[in-house]
């Protein structure tokens, strides 16, 4: 397939990905436009070092963090709103502070890092998050920014930054355990 | 050395392994933390997954 065609099917996924992190969708389409104009010129001098999608999604990281730069302190309303919903994780733990499930052993991560498969369930694990949760964790575990960054793009006081971590990891680690460790799914 | 009076729950505990990602604990938080893990293996299983849901979202888009 022509690496034109290739990247140009990469579309929608990065859509999915920018919308993720940018809180309006027209930012998240000038990201991916962007990001598409640039692989498309640089197609010709792309080597096959990566897979087209790897190289690509690394253009399109750069793309946001670019945005990010460019509208320092936007104050993101939305990731307020959500993170002063009163949400309860005592379902997670029973009354002595113990986990009320025992976690599994999830054995050696990286068998699961080899398995396409594991990313769809970490994507739609993702997408049951709140919208802020998931796009404060994307900033800091994807995009790779530290607190202070985020707190500053996000308008939110660092506390309310480490709360929202917590809570997405503890809702992904939830997720990603009864759908795939549990279920059988990984194999090895 | 923590008293047990001074001991956490998983539940806190989790919130501690959570912010060590972020940011450097301050070093009481550090022994109280220390101290759980080396007694809650549980936690210690909850740790490493926090680790791999990092290398994972890493991997992300590979």
């Amino acid at each position: 397939m022509r690496i034109e065609v290739q990247i140009a099917e990469l579309q929608p996924m990065l859509l999915k990905i920018a919308r993720m992190q940018l809180r309006e969708p027209a930012w998240a389409e000038d990201v991916v436009s962007e990001t598409l104009i640039a692989a498309l010129e640089g197609a010709t001098a792309f080597e096959g070092r990566s897979q087209v999608r790897t190289w690509v999604v690394g253009i399109l990281k750069n793309k946001i963090l670019d945005h990010f730069r460019r509208s320092r302190r936007y104050v993101s309303v939305d990731a307020q709103a959500d993170s002063a919903q009163v949400e309860s994780l005592d379902e997670l733990y029973d009354d002595t502070g113990h986990k009320a499930n025992e976690p599994l052993d999830w054995g050696d991560p990286e068998a699961a890092l080899s398995q396409s498969q594991f990313f769809e369930i970490l994507q739609q694990c993702m997408d049951k998050l709140p919208r802020s949760q998931a796009r404060i964790f994307m900033m800091r575990e994807w995009l790779e920014l530290e607190t202070g960054e985020i707190c500053d793009q996000l308008a939110i006081t660092s506390a309310n930054c480490f709360v929202m971590l917590h809570r997405a990891r503890l809702r992904l680690r939830e997720c990603v355990e009864i759908n795939w460790f549990q279920t059988g799914s990984a194999s090895g | 050395m923590a008293e047990p009076d001074d001991s956490i729950d998983c539940r806190r505990a989790h919130e501690l392994l959570s912010r060590q990602m972020d940011a450097p604990l301050a070093p009481a938080e550090w022994a109280l933390l220390t101290a759980h893990l080396l007694i809650c293996d549980f936690c210690v299983r909850v740790q490493r997954q926090f680790q791999a849901l990092r290398a994972a979202v890493r991997h992300f888009g590979a």
